[in-house]
């Protein structure tokens, strides 16, 4: 049996006011994350998703319960350095995770701060910034580039400490279409090279691109799932105010007008193949 | 709003690098940055007409071989001008106590102006203007990144006398980094403030009083997104890592070369010239 990468056992958190008075955010959340794994965390405002992330590395400590990476718990300070490095986190804001004048030496600083030696660092940078297709920025001042180039060059400066996860909160929503589908392309490589994505979001697209969903809803974990599954529950979606994909919402709509046609599609490129499928066997061919 | 400019982040000086690749933009930037303190130091103690006719032609030389165009030294010195003058009254006025010797030209009332004290102006605003071409020159010709990290290399030293040489310098990057990012909100804010009908820049230069009063609605909010953004940038850090006080691995380190060592023995010797020799006048 494999061994979970991340381990969260009955965790719940509260923010502390005064010492009367705490708003509890998460309330006994427990799940597991395999390695290789593609996860989305959904939920709308203020569901405690964030929170919930900021969680898996050791930023925030549990109120009661645990959180263990690779089975050492992140309520130890002694390791939390190595936590850290295992799982690297990406958050919402492009401007405020830069923290050097260029490009090179913004991802040199997650380096620089594990002790990585000078000799290898350049590898482990040209690798990371090929990996995210930002080479020939390396030079480059941070606020000459785009929101998308900022995240990308955020994301590289976490790949470069070589972590086994990678955890996006919210790290496309500040972005335009083609900042995000950049991001995407970029964390679909990484997981297809056998990275675990943690990705927590409110864009259904994204989605879509999971292979599991954990949908939290008032700091519970109410749903868990193949995005299929999850979105062929239509109804539940909607009382949770969350939104499905248009193609999951088209592929339904032409189901009920035509029975044949299949209603658990999530992506746009099924619709098409279903389209074409279908046309095929009805004698008319289309493409 | 005619004539006034809200694109700040365009006309952010700091850090105007420009590369022109000359052998100076070459040099080392620990020996730059040593060689600026050692000439800025001796400009400020030699006090004779023509040692500071040296300097500045030392200074405006060092244009030419950094071929960088004259033009940016004397735009920096623009701004300038109004502190020279003020400080030239101030001295004229109350400095005869101290540079009292030399012939009496003036002695009307309490007005006492003496040879040796339009000497002290004559050469301060000589200085001044020297030590601003000089800074420009060692700008223009370095990056910030370069001179960042070229002072964190000059300080490591001070890490043994517990001088946290690493947060100073990485304090100074990130205020480096930050600045025209801020520019662009402060931009963004008074444009939402102006939609609003608040005014910037309409009043004449003059009114100091009024121009200063008009920034105060930019001030505070300004201050309110810095410290999220400071919070934000927290949590970036922490979660690659970073722990203040703890060893780190070093990624830039400079070499100096025979250039590099040739260039700083230059200026010193530069530099006793102007603090050693019995200049006549």
């Amino acid at each position: 049996m494999i061994e979970p990468l991340i381990k969260v056992n009955d965790l719940s958190f509260e923010y502390k006011l005064n010492n009367k008075t705490s708003i509890p955010v998460l309330k006994g959340v427990s799940f597991d994350i395999f390695p290789g794994e593609y996860v989305a965390i959904v939920g709308h405002n203020g569901s405690g998703k964030s929170t919930l992330s900021k969680h898996l590395n050791g930023i925030l400590k549990p109120s009661s319960g645990d959180v263990l990476v690779s089975g050492s718990n992140t309520k130890e300070l002694q390791m939390l350095r190595e936590i850290r490095q295992k799982v690297g986190m990406v958050f919402q804001h492009p401007d405020n995770q830069i923290v050097a004048t260029i490009v090179e030496d913004d991802v040199a600083f997650g380096l620089e701060n594990i002790e990585i030696p000078a000799a290898t660092m350049k590898d482990r940078i040209d690798y990371a910034l090929e990996a995210v297709g930002m080479s020939e920025f390396r030079q480059r001042p941070p606020h000459h580039l785009s929101g998308g180039q900022k995240q990308r060059v955020a994301i590289a400066g976490i790949i470069a400490m070589k972590p086994d996860c990678l955890v996006l909160d919210e790290a496309t929503s500040m972005l335009d279409t083609y900042g995000r589908r950049d991001i995407l392309n970029v964390v679909r490589e990484l997981n297809d090279d056998g990275m675990t994505i943690v990705s927590v979001t409110h864009h259904m697209s994204e989605v879509a691109e999971a292979s599991r969903v954990i949908v939290i809803e008032q700091g519970q974990i109410v749903m868990d799932g193949s995005p299929r599954e999850i979105f062929q529950q239509y109804e539940r979606m909607q009382q949770l105010k969350l939104d499905i994909p248009v193609a999951s919402r088209l592929a339904r709509l032409i189901h009920e007008y035509d029975e044949e046609f299949q209603s658990d599609l999530i992506r746009n490129n099924e619709i098409i193949q279903e389209v074409v499928r279908l046309s095929a066997k009805r004698g008319v061919f289309v493409g | 709003m005619a004539g006034f400019e809200f694109e700040l982040s365009r006309n952010i000086t700091i850090g105007q690098y420009l590369p022109t690749g000359s052998l100076v933009h070459r040099l080392d930037p620990r020996v730059k940055l040593l060689s600026f303190t050692i000439l800025v130091i001796a400009m400020a103690i030699c006090d004779t007409y023509v040692g500071n006719i040296i300097a500045l032609a030392f200074a405006i030389c060092l244009f030419y071989i950094s071929r960088i165009p004259i033009s940016y030294g004397l735009s920096g010195v623009k701004p300038a001008i109004p502190f020279i003058l003020i400080l030239a009254v101030l001295q004229l006025m109350f400095y005869n106590k101290v540079a009292s010797g030399g012939t009496v030209l003036v002695d009307h009332g309490f007005i006492l102006i003496t040879s040796d004290s339009i000497r002290l102006v004559i050469v301060s605003a000589l200085r001044f203007i020297e030590i601003i071409f000089l800074s420009s020159v060692l700008t223009l010709s370095t990056s910030t990144t370069q001179i960042t990290h070229g002072i964190e290399s000059l300080l490591r030293p001070l890490k043994y006398v517990k001088f946290p040489v690493h947060e100073f310098a990485l304090i100074i990057t990130i205020a480096i980094r930050f600045v025209p990012t801020f520019a662009m909100e402060m931009e963004k804010m008074m444009k939402a403030q102006a939609s609003r009908g608040a005014e910037f820049g309409t009043g004449a230069w003059w009114r100091i009083i009024q121009r200063t009063k008009d920034v105060f609605p930019i001030i505070i909010p300004l201050f309110n997104v810095a410290m999220a953004r400071a919070e934000d940038l927290v949590l970036a850090m922490e979660a690659r890592c970073y722990t203040p006080g703890n060893e780190r691995s070093i990624y830039t380190k400079y070499k100096a070369q025979n250039k590099d060592y040739i260039a700083i023995l230059f200026c010193i010797l530069f530099a006793s010239l102007l603090l050693l020799f019995p200049f006549p006048y």
